[in-house]
């Protein structure tokens, strides 16, 4: 008997239970590479709790992206954005509720707006405005988080570093854990 | 009946608590969102809570709802706050998988007992890692997902379940489990060796049996006699199971053991190396006390090494299984004969164990017994496994071969002899035995592998002698045949033999097998052992303890030959008692309690069989040597006689015999989840617990159960598979669902393209007489968001009517036609078929609403109505709303009415009230109803327990006591970083020492460890420490969510006297480990850079204070009608002063026009003994506001204004009066509504419900009455929304004029009948009493024709018959079932024309600074989850202001409103401060910016303070109602607002800090 033949426990679920297929879905995203970092702006009640849910749920996306949290995306202004842009950040994601659902009843909104009037501030400087971009999502989307990333991962791959970024040959080398060959330099 | 008795809630009947106070506890039994609810409200008002839930989490079915009807909110995003606050909360005690057994006593001093059953992790210990679920090899379909995806034995409920640890779902023991002596978990190695995990299936046989490869080949394996698979086809083939995995472990190199070092003085000596006194070894030595075996063979094993042959057992098996126990430690000295016990005392030991077997053979006391050919079967056994026939050896003392052979015995041991004489080459062997074939006590497949290797058997014989030959040979054996055996209960033979019936059976060799004894001859009659008549030790058989103090014996030699499993069963006992006696402990072994065994019933197996969740296959068999090969004779052909004969499974017949198991237990004891669990959590033997708690009120949540579509076999659910229900839909609907929120069907996982929904099933129908309520609307949610993920989707609803009928519903559904083109068809599906190539389905219907309206009259109704037959991909069955057995028998033993379905009854005018005072019933419990009702009642049966609780109000709740806060201001940042390894869920995926060691070169980081589990409770213990003793300013935890755990750190850090908000989590697992998994490097990379930007932003922290903000305990009511007068007195029930402001000269709003309630005659829903008079009630109701001193009530006034916020408002009355309040309720009601629609206003016989009520209510006489009118339904604004109340209103306005004149002819037009929950029997009363109903479309609403009439309004009340007017109005309306126009010429037409909102909603809603909604109703914070709540904190709404209700809707309402503002009042101080925003008045320009975008109003200008350049006028955000969202900050174009905890500095520190390399 070879190992296919045996027959698989799952068989004892009732009937109803739905194809392989869709029980073990496929998760996994492509997971990128590079080096560069997305800062990701979360409000708390629905893109952070989403986040956490693909952890939940172990869905596998690039490693490029740093969680900041927030009570709302409308408290982030647009002054915020751009010190994440002016410290080296190659994109932005901004991630709040879905609209509607804001649990502050409009602080996603106010998000979109700003995110908006910082694309054309992006543009007038002469970087592209989609660096910076807005995502909705529900906290049960824990797969509309892993997807936002890997786009907004495979979008700033295909636009390249950020102009703007800081050049640091230490950064570069310590990214993959030599950190530990490097001498101790200790700043903040 | 007395106005005093009939309307005293049934609450204030009694004295709660006999005089001595009543419990400030109450138990709420249900843990849907109704239950939680209350829990909070009642917890939040200063009681213990309770909260009692089947399930081993909380959140019931809203949990599982993907999106929430009418706003498509996400569920999960609505309730999870509300589970973490109900999971957090000091005062609510959740009590999981517990079941409600009774309760005892009365309102205010219950005892409730309860039965908690196992949930075999221990919620407190348990950190939620998950490890467990990982390792548990048993899968069973996930309930949550509604049995469409697989889970795990131990699972948690859902991601996001509170309590968040998990539980092992185990029916109980499994029947091998108990069958075996030694309590073999054999579920759960045989689940392990079906997944592969063969050294787990090792080390679990190993926990209880030290010799699988030993038990799996010559146990009796009572398992399998016990397997329920018996009732299938086969039991399975346990042992070989068994004997699987320790060949495979033989096949693996054995690796080097650690012995297990001495820990204990006392050193224990064990007389006899069998298999009873080496387990007894293997476990005195594992609990650390020094041993040492005494075998006086030259070999260990026992009788497994020196009496079975060594073709059932090789003797390498038994060497190797030895080897492994002597490798732990265990002083094993061969060779050493212990002859006196005494001697072994003087060396040293402290206890000894007798462990010497059975090893003696017997003989008949016949003549030639003694002859030296014959043989006695353990002598003979043991020499030939010694070697002693080996003819290499040369050491031939008995030659068997080539010699007629005969055995004397019928047992397993004969059969041995009798086999080994054959692979010794004899001549040909025999056995003869006393009992008849049938009755031989040898295993029958022994017996018959010995006849097919050649043995004859002779059943039924006696011996007389063994002849002798020439020197002393042996000739044969006389035998008489036996007619009649039986050994009595005393063990006497009892025999009868055939008369003349001697007969010699020749032979060479004699072999005795006919018992054996334990060799006691080393004990002599002084050694204080005493030994039994059957010549075997004598101990007590539950301690094994012989007659002499510190001499313990067991095995063979206490109970005569036994089988080995027994061996072992009683070396784990003995050595138990051994280890009891040298710790001095009662001998005794302490109590256990039986854990319950699941045998399954053959019924059940049918069942199980029918359903195809069992599938019938035979036992692989056990590949064998054939007998052909294996004999004697052929000796030359094989060159070892010996060998196995059984083979051994292969690694597939393995897994293929293992998955065979019905895993009956469900959880397979496999102790995988206990080795891997790093908190000890988990308990395996934990047994159910009743309980008992005292409270003083109950109020039960249990919720529904859907109904069981399977019971409509018409609709094949269960059979085919793409007929789903309704919440099966739902999980493939929801994004975290099994199918990630993809909508598959079951069958092939492509995407439906055409989606039917079946309305009504289980509603509605022959075997329910009501209207679940809430499938009209889910259907059409569950159709929007079908056609928001596809928006091609094709979607079907096929209905009776539509049920809108609650606030914003009917909005809801015009846009799933208009915007979504959800297409209804107004039909009830009765069957449907699956077309078997494709598994579609097929629905035949008539369909008429797809065709044009065809307006010509003269087309007759069947030329535009078709069948139409459809195919769909899937198709989604609405299922109603039920109560489960559970429930019911929770009604039963709580002895609360319910009806017959099993719905709780309660007080008409009481509407929560139970049977049974003290006990409430709340959410569909009472009749089936949505989330936001539910909510309602859930809040307003708070209302009542804390009513009747007040006097025990805070006695029982709980504060945290903390140490005085550690002043931290002017130090530098000493940041301590904790990292978490989550045991392997961080651990394993990236590097956390490294992470820590990284951390601790940190700026501003003194100290950083890492911890297996930050956690747990030593974790959170230790933190504390670290923080007092290190001098930690700031604590950084780098582990999992904040959104969890969080306020556990906070509060950990708090103990050590620092402010909570100096505090800061790196969520490395839910962001790096576990989304990272494959890449470990990048996974450590990112955890350092979120350990880096928390560690920065914790510097940039500074302690935020939070102060007491003192509080109006008084409330303002404003309306007083039932809504507000109830509210009031909630209030008042509980010592809060009340205003109750009416502007109108008296009380009672529009119940004063309400003179009989919508009253069907099966009244089993209502409890009966109380009056149902309304106008008794408002009566009653008006003289206790009246009657209670804390009620001030303000008529003719009106509220002209008011300030301030939350705790703390102060208000102007219209009679310039100045109260101050904390909150503010408002229940101004409701008008009907007497436009213009249908004529009204030009006929007095046009009149509206209300006036027909009055009529009806107050005939001047019979004559008056009519004797024919027509109800038109949704008149005026109703054609925009839902009248709600207008359906019940006519049925009950048609049924009094019915029960007045039943001749009278009533014809109801309506649009859809909106009968929802119990009001359907109204309906079908109606119906039954001949009331006509006719189906209009908006598009083609009746009209009616009015002859100028003279009529005067006065008229209608004078004596003269108001029928057979001369000139009758003409109502036309066009009947869509006949297809024609119907002309008709009522005496009154009766407008059911809606409540709009009163006059002056709007004004006062700007004084309020509360929001109204397009149609004039107040509009509530949230509409599922805060239905009585403003989104401006302290306001609350009631009754018709919010919507149109009925008087039971009001009251409930008007209960919650007050429980809500009850939280409030009810606290000492409010808290204000914490991360909320703070103006710098300096900067500001008082732009007004902030006021405009504050969702909740709060921040104002004040005049009195001085902005920018000292101007007068700038902002000011009040902390006390802030709700720290920082909108306000993010706007303010001065940057004069800043969200403390956000401040712009603390959040960039985070950015700067990722982009600020450390390199160390």
């Amino acid at each position: 008997m070879t190992r296919q033949e045996i027959p698989n426990p799952k068989d004892q679920i009732p009937s109803s239970a739905i194809p392989e297929a869709a029980v073990a879905p496929s998760w996994d995203l492509e997971v990128g590479s590079g080096d560069f970092h997305i800062v990701a702006f979360c409000c708390h009640y629905c893109a952070y709790a989403a986040a956490d849910l693909a952890g939940s749920l172990r869905l596998q996306y690039p490693p490029s992206v740093r969680v900041v949290k927030l009570p709302c995306t409308g408290k982030l202004d647009v002054l915020m954005i751009l010190d994440a842009f002016e410290h080296g950040a190659d994109g932005v994601m901004v991630a709040g509720c879905m609209e509607g659902d804001c649990h502050y009843q409009i602080g996603n909104l106010n998000a979109r707006r700003r995110v908006h009037h910082v694309q054309t501030l992006l543009k007038e400087i002469g970087l592209e405005p989609d660096r910076v971009r807005m995502f909705n999502m529900s906290s049960a989307m824990g797969q509309k988080w892993a997807e936002a990333v890997a786009e907004m991962d495979a979008h700033v791959q295909a636009l390249g570093p950020s102009p703007l970024r800081k050049p640091s040959p230490q950064r570069r080398n310590a990214r993959r854990g030599d950190r530990d060959a490097a001498p101790a330099v200790a700043r903040i | 009946m007395s106005l005093q008795s009939a309307f005293v809630p049934l609450s204030e009947l009694t004295t709660p608590g006999n005089g001595r106070g009543p419990i400030g506890a109450v138990m709420v039994v249900g843990g849907g969102i109704a239950g939680m609810q209350a829990s909070l409200d009642l917890a939040e008002q200063g009681f213990k809570v309770y909260l009692v839930e089947s399930k081993s989490a909380i959140g019931g079915h809203m949990a599982q709802l993907d999106k929430t009807f009418p706003t498509n909110d996400c569920a999960m995003c609505t309730i999870s706050p509300k589970l973490v606050e109900t999971g957090r909360h000091l005062n609510i005690e959740i009590l999981t998988n517990t079941e409600v057994l009774g309760v005892e006593g009365e309102a205010g001093d219950f005892t409730a007992r309860l039965r908690r059953k196992p949930r075999y992790i221990d919620p407190l210990k348990c950190v939620g890692c998950g490890d467990c679920e990982k390792v548990c090899p048993i899968v069973l379909p996930d309930e949550f997902n509604e049995g469409l995806s697989p889970r795990r034995a131990a699972y948690r409920l859902y991601p996001q379940a509170i309590p968040a640890a998990y539980a092992i779902e185990k029916k109980g023991i499994a029947p091998c489990r108990d069958a075996c002596p030694a309590s073999q978990r054999a579920q759960g190695y045989i689940a392990l060796i079906r997944e592969g995990r063969y050294a787990d299936a090792l080390r679990v046989i190993k926990e209880d049996n030290p010799f699988p490869g030993i038990c799996g080949r010559i146990c009796n394996h009572r398992c399998e006699l016990a397997c329920n698979r018996n009732l299938v086809d086969e039991p399975l083939n346990i042992h070989a199971l068994k004997r699987f995995v320790a060949d495979w472990a033989g096949t693996t190199e054995r690796g080097p053991v650690q012995p297990i070092p001495q820990t204990r003085p006392q050193r224990v000596a064990v007389i006899g190396a069998g298999p009873c006194g080496l387990t007894a070894a293997k476990d005195l030595v594992t609990l650390g006390y020094g041993v040492t075996v005494f075998e006086s063979l030259p070999v260990a094993g026992g009788m497994l090494r020196v009496g079975v042959p060594e073709y059932r057992l090789p003797s390498a098996i038994v060497d190797r299984e030895v080897q492994d126990i002597v490798d732990l430690g265990v002083d094993l000295r061969l060779n050493t004969t212990v002859n006196n016990l005494d001697d072994v005392f003087a060396q040293g030991f402290d206890a000894v164990l007798i462990a010497v077997g059975a090893h003696e053979g017997k003989k008949l006391p016949i003549p030639g017994a003694d002859l030296p050919d014959v043989l006695v079967n353990t002598q003979f056994l043991k020499d030939v496994r010694l070697g002693k026939y080996d003819d290499t050896a040369g050491e031939r003392r008995y030659a068997i071969r080539a010699k007629r052979v005969l055995v004397l015995g019928g047992g397993n041991v004969a059969i041995d002899c009798a086999r080994t004489a054959v692979r010794l080459g004899a001549a040909s062997v025999a056995m003869a035995c006393l009992e008849s074939r049938e009755k031989m006590p040898a295993h029958l497949w022994e017996i018959e592998e010995a006849e097919a290797e050649g043995v004859t058997i002779y059943p039924a014989r006696s011996f007389k002698r063994i002849l002798e030959g020439e020197g002393r040979q042996v000739t044969g054996v006389e035998s008489v045949n036996v007619t009649f055996m039986e050994f009595d209960a005393e063990g006497k033979l009892a025999l009868e033999t055939e008369p003349d019936s001697e007969h010699v059976l020749p032979c060479d060799v004699v072999i005795f097998s006919i018992g054996q004894r334990a060799g006691l001859a080393f004990i002599p009659a002084d050694a204080g052992v005493g030994v039994t008549r059957q010549a075997t030790i004598a101990v007590n058989p539950n301690t094994f303890a012989a007659t002499r103090p510190g001499v313990f014996a067991a095995g063979d030699a206490t109970t005569g030959t036994a089988f080995v499993i027994e061996a072992v069963a009683a070396g784990h006992k003995v050595a138990g008692s051994i280890h009891r006696y040298l710790s001095g402990e009662a001998l005794e072994p302490k109590f256990a309690p039986d854990l319950p065994v699941v045998k399954m019933t053959r019924v059940e197996v049918e069942e199980k069989l029918r359903r195809n969740e069992i599938r019938a296959a035979p036992r692989v068999p056990m590949p064998m040597i054939p007998a052909a090969e294996r004999a004697g004779a052929n000796l030359s052909v094989r060159p070892n006689p010996f060998a196995e004969i059984e083979q051994g499974y292969t690694e597939a017949q393995a897994r293929a015999e293992a998955s065979r198991c019905l895993a009956c237990g469900l959880c397979s004891e496999c102790l995988s989840c206990v080795y891997v669990c790093g908190v000890q959590a988990i308990n395996h033997d934990e047994v159910e617990r009743v309980e008992d708690i005292k409270v003083g009120a109950v109020i039960l949540a249990p919720g529904y159960q859907a109904y069981n579509a399977k019971l409509s076999q018409e609709f094949g659910f269960g059979r085919y598979p793409n007929v789903v229900t309704a919440l099966q839909f739902e999980r493939l609907l929801s994004a975290s669902g099994p199918t990630a929120g993809h909508v598959k069907r079951p069958s092939d996982g492509a995407r439906p393209k055409k989606i039917a929904f079946l309305q009504c099933i289980g509603s509605r129908d022959q075997t329910h007489d009501y209207c679940s309520a809430v499938c009209c609307m889910y259907a059409a949610k569950e159709a929007i968001m079908a056609k928001e993920h596809e928006p091609d989707t094709d979607v079907h609803i096929f209905m009776m009517d539509m049920r809108a009928f609650s606030k914003g519903y009917e909005d809801y559904y015009r846009r799933a036609q208009e915007k979504y083109g959800v297409r209804y068809h107004r039909c009830r599906i009765s069957a449907l078929k699956e077309d078997p190539q494709t598994r579609d389905l097929i629905l035949r219907y008539v369909g008429r609403d797809q065709l044009p309206v065809i307006r010509d009259r003269s087309l007759a109704a069947a030329d535009h109505c078709s069948l139409i037959t459809d195919h769909f991909d899937l198709v989604v069955l609405s299922v109603g709303m039920e109560m489960s057995p559970a429930v019911k028998q929770l009604g039963r033993d709580l002895g609360i009415e319910l009806d017959p379905y099993g719905f709780c009854a309660t007080a008409q005018f009481d509407p929560l009230q139970t049977s049974r005072p003290g006990i409430y019933a709340v959410g569909p419990f009472r009749e089936p109803k949505d989330i936001p009702e539910t909510v309602v009642e859930a809040s307003g049966a708070a209302a009542q327990a804390a009513g009747l609780l007040a006097p025990a109000r805070g006695l029982l709740a709980r504060e945290r006591a903390y140490p005085p806060e550690r002043d931290v201001s002017g130090e530098e940042p000493r940041v301590g970083v904790f990292v978490c390894h989550c045991g392997s869920n961080i651990g394993g995926f990236l590097d956390v020492p490294a992470v820590a060691e990284y951390a601790q070169r940190l700026p501003g980081v003194v100290h950083a460890e890492h911890m297996l589990y930050t956690c747990s409770q030593d974790s959170i213990a230790k933190i504390t420490d670290r923080a007092k003793a290190l001098g930690l300013n700031r604590v950084v935890v780098a582990s999992c969510t904040p959104r969890t755990h969080e306020p556990l750190f906070q509060d950990s850090i708090r103990a050590a006297g620092l402010n909570p908000y100096l505090f800061e989590m790196a969520n490395i697992r839910n962001q790096c480990s576990w989304v990272h998994s494959r890449d470990r490097d990048a996974a450590t990379a990112k955890a350092k850079d979120l350990v880096r930007m928390s560690a920065a932003r914790v510097a940039a922290l500074e302690p935020l204070r939070t102060m007491p903000v003192s509080i109006e305990r008084a409330a303002l009511v404003i309306g007083g009608g039932a809504a507000g007068m109830t509210a009031a007195l909630a209030l008042a029930d509980q010592g809060f002063p009340v205003h109750l402001v009416e502007r109108e000269a008296e009380l009672g709003g529009n119940l004063r026009n309400v003179f009989y309630l919508p009253q069907n005659s099966d009244q089993s829903s209502v409890i009966s003994h109380q009056s149902s008079d309304p106008q008794v009630f408002l009566s009653h109701l008006i003289a206790r506001v009246r009657a209670n001193p804390l009620v001030t009530v303000h008529l003719n006034t009106e509220l002209a204004d008011t300030t301030g916020f939350l705790g703390n408002f102060t208000s102007r009355l219209s009679d310039g009066s100045e109260i101050r309040h904390g909150v503010t309720i408002v229940a101004t009601g409701g008008k009907e509504y007497r436009g213009e629609a249908y004529g009204y206003g030009t006929d007095p016989r046009i009149v509206t419900q209300q006036q027909f009520e009055s009529l009806l209510a107050h005939p001047a006489s019979n004559l008056q009455l009519p004797t024919s009118i027509v109800m038109i339904q949704c008149v005026g604004p109703a054609e925009k929304y839902c009248g709600r109340i207008c359906c019940a209103t006519a049925f009950k306005n048609a049924l009094r004029l019915k029960a007045l004149n039943p001749k009278a002819e009533v014809t109801v037009l309506y649009r859809d009948i909106r009968a929802y929950g119990f009001k359907e029997r109204l309906y079908t009363e109606a119906r039954r009493a001949g009331v006509r109903f006719i189906r209009y479309d908006f598009d083609r609403k009746p009209t009616v024709e009015i002859p100028n009439s003279k009529l005067q309004a006065s008229n209608l009340h004078a004596e003269r018959p108001i029928s057979n007017h001369p000139l009758p109005i003409t109502v036309r309306v066009w009947e869509p079932v006949l297809g024609i126009e119907v002309e008709l010429r009522p005496d009154l037409l009766v407008l059911s024309t809606p409540l709009v909102p009163a006059d002056g909603a709007r004004e006062l809603g700007s004084k309020l600074k509360v929001p109204v909604d397009a149609d004039g109703w107040f509009l509530e914070a949230h509409v599922k989850l805060r239905p009585v709540d403003f989104a401006s904190e302290g306001l609350f709404l009631a009754g018709a202001a919010h919507y149109p209700k009925l008087l039971d809707e009001s009251l409930v309402q008007a209960k919650a409103a007050a429980s809500r503002a009850a939280t409030i009042l009810a606290r000492p101080t409010l808290t204000a401060g914490g991360a909320v925003a703070i103006v710098e008045q300096s900067k500001c320009t008082g732009c007004l910016t902030c006021v405009r975008i504050c969702p909740y109003a709060v921040p104002k200008i004040k005049a009195d303070l001085a902005g920018v350049g000292h101007i007068a006028g700038a902002a000011y955000i009040e902390p006390a109602i802030c709700q720290g969202c920082g909108l306000c900050a993010a706007e303010c174009p001065a940057k004069a607002i800043q969200l403390m905890h956000y401040r712009d500095a603390q959040v960039a520190a985070k950015v700067q800090a990722l982009f600020e390399e450390i390199l160390a």
